[in-house]
């Protein structure tokens, strides 16, 4: 079903309004020209986004939803022209929609990191990158040195924390975004590692892992942002690891064939595929990192999990956006950055949404769905239990990058309900907003942004996770646009 | 954990008599823990790079900043490392993956890359009048 005739004329009359009455547009992102879509990729204000009511366009904000989305992305993608040769390697900056009142008020500020003061101040690229070369005179002393702080969020200890993979969260002020400095959990973990896909105890509790090389670092702390566990185990051989999964009992961590098998410069340029090996699963104890078992299933490349649940007689399950060989490699995004895409560089391969089915014993079995989406999401009531939900973007068109498709997927019926908002829309990772006074799993909204390219306004959609096909519950507008992200929290 | 080659040599230099010599004051600022000792030591171009320190001083941490006056230098040109021994155990302290914990430095403020400061990024002169290096720690 594609979105409402009428919301979609109204946003496309906004705009042309506007500018016929000589009002100014807000002038988003950097520098115009180029295809339309090219505004989810464009360096956005060096000063960010002041605070401003976006306008309800559509529906009626529902009673009780009241909360904040942060979203981190890149969005330092140009330096003069020069650009960053990789969609993972511009500077994170948060997009903050705080809802309360319905109303949404809008603001976004970059992560002042280390990498990203030096660079503004020289007014180029210097780090080194996931897949960016940096400057060989640029001096690091750790990998917080060239950190971007770009990839997600999460709440601890009243702060938001902005997170990368290969260094430490960033710390920022959650209601005026202000940067303060790399989060330290314990004196001797400074500088260490913190992957941007914590998982969330439904009690609050925080966990999550850190690489290097074959070493993993397993972190738990509590929602009070104070460490409670640290340990270290190792997976063998030195995978590529950007997510993983979590039951209530186990930590589950996917080792695909995408080794670093040299140490060079840009990051990604040191991974090989190695599909031969297949994918192998650790499964760690939670409450003895010593107690360790292994499974294996067939080759298979990922970025993101749902979430993880285990069964009765000890079978673990879990969604993956698996695909059949690694995307986002050398140059991943570049095309975007520049402008140039087009569909003919889309992989012949999109990702199958699958269920990874780990039995107590003997080999994994991989269970297709007929989607080809990314990002899923599970209601955050029910992290690491059984559930039937999870939530994912879905769909591409040929006229630009990214998805069209907000798709609700039940596990249980094998069911999928969707929300095409056609080819003039792109959609990014849509949250779990639990509602108030009820433990359903379907008693949730889904929040999440969509960057509108015909009329270049960003917009906040909420849809009612029980009928998604039935359209957004509300849509909230800001009449200028601002970069697509990666992955946010609800908080 | 990483023993750093810094502090054992310091103490036990003698200087040959020199003809002319001079000073070199140095501060260390930015420090985060009041606690330790900080380890300062004074390399040459033979002694920069894995050598023994050829002059220094070990100075209790009680404050932001820390200063010394190194006496009796030959005019010449000299690196200096620094290493904050924050818990006092003797030893550079490192997370699990290896990276130093505690504080350190080196002359002209200069960083390296995956590792120590090259010495032609830390090397500076001293004269008959003296020099003064002012070092934020890391």
């Amino acid at each position: 079903m594609d979105v409402d005739r009428r919301q979609f004329i109204e946003t496309g009359l906004t705009a042309g309004l506007l500018s016929a009455c000589g009002l100014p547009t807000t002038a988003s992102t950097e520098g115009g020209g180029g295809p339309a879509w090219h505004a989810g990729y464009r360096t956005a204000p060096a000063e960010g986004f002041d605070a401003s009511p976006m306008r309800l366009v559509q529906g009626k904000a529902p009673t009780g939803l009241e909360g904040t989305l942060y979203r981190n992305g890149p969005a330092q993608f140009h330096y003069g022209n020069t650009h960053a040769s990789h969609w993972f390697d511009g500077d994170g900056m948060i997009q903050r929609v705080h809802v309360e009142d319905g109303m949404a008020i809008h603001s976004g500020k970059f992560v002042e990191t280390t990498k990203r003061t030096a660079e503004q101040a020289a007014d180029r690229f210097l780090a080194d990158g996931f897949g960016t070369k940096g400057d060989p005179s640029y001096p690091v002393q750790s990998s917080d040195d060239v950190n971007a702080a770009n990839t997600s969020v999460v709440m601890a200890g009243g702060e938001l924390l902005a997170l990368w993979e290969a260094g430490s969260p960033w710390r920022l002020d959650p209601e005026t975004l202000e940067s303060r400095g790399p989060k330290v959990w314990r004196d001797d973990l400074k500088g260490m590692p913190y992957l941007a896909h914590p998982k969330i105890e439904p009690d609050g509790r925080i966990w999550n892992l850190g690489v290097n090389g074959t070493r993993i670092a397993i972190y738990l702390a509590g929602a009070d942002g104070e460490l409670i566990d640290f340990g270290l185990t190792d997976m063998g051989v030195p995978a590529y690891l950007h997510d993983w999964a979590m039951t209530d009992r186990h930590l589950v961590i996917l080792v695909q064939p995408w080794l670093r098998t040299r140490m060079i410069p840009p990051f990604v340029d040191s991974l090989e595929w190695h599909p031969e090996d297949g994918l192998k699963i650790l499964i760690v104890d939670k409450d003895d990192f010593s107690k360790t078992r292994w499974a294996q299933a067939p080759a298979r490349a990922f970025f993101h999990t749902g979430a993880a649940w285990e069964e009765d007689d000890g079978t673990i399950k879990l969604d993956v956006a698996f695909y059949d060989e690694p995307i986002l490699g050398s140059g991943g995004g570049a095309s975007e950055i520049k402008g140039t895409w087009t569909v003919a560089e889309r992989p012949p391969y999109q990702s199958k949404f699958s269920l990874l089915v780990i039995p107590p014993k003997g080999d994994a079995r991989i269970i297709e769905t007929a989607l080809d989406g990314d990002f899923p999401q599970v209601d955050p009531r029910r992290h690491g239990l059984n559930r039937h939900l999870s939530a994912l973007v879905t769909g591409v068109s040929d006229r630009h990058p990214g998805n069209t498709t907000l798709s609700v997927h039940d596990w249980d019926t094998g069911e999928t309900d969707a929300f095409d908002f056609g080819s003039t829309r792109i959609a990014e990772e849509f949250l779990f907003a639990p509602k108030p006074g009820s433990s359903a799993e379907r008693d949730s909204w889904l929040i999440g942004p969509v960057l509108n390219i015909k009329a270049q306004t960003r917009e906040i959609h909420v849809f009612d996770a029980r009928k998604v096909s039935d359209g957004p519950v509300c849509t909230w507008m800001a009449d200028y646009t601002w970069p697509l992200g990666f992955h946010g929290m609800w908080a | 954990m990483n023993r750093t080659v810094i502090i054992s040599t310091i103490a036990a230099c003698m200087l040959p008599a020199a003809v002319s010599a001079g000073t070199i004051d140095i501060t260390v600022e930015n420090i985060e823990k009041h606690t330790g000792t900080m380890h300062i030591g004074l390399y040459d171009a033979d002694t920069y790079e894995g050598g023994k320190a050829i002059n220094g001083a070990n100075i209790t941490v009680e404050a932001d900043s820390v200063s010394v006056t190194l006496q009796d230098i030959a005019p010449g040109e000299y690196g200096v490392k620094i290493f904050h021994d924050e818990d006092d155990d003797g030893e550079m302290d490192t997370n699990p993956f290896g990276i130093p914990t505690e504080g350190y430095a080196f002359s002209n403020n200069a960083k390296g890359r995956f590792g120590p400061a090259k010495w032609d990024d830390a090397k500076f002169v001293v004269t008959d009048a003296g020099t003064a290096q002012i070092i934020s720690l890391n």
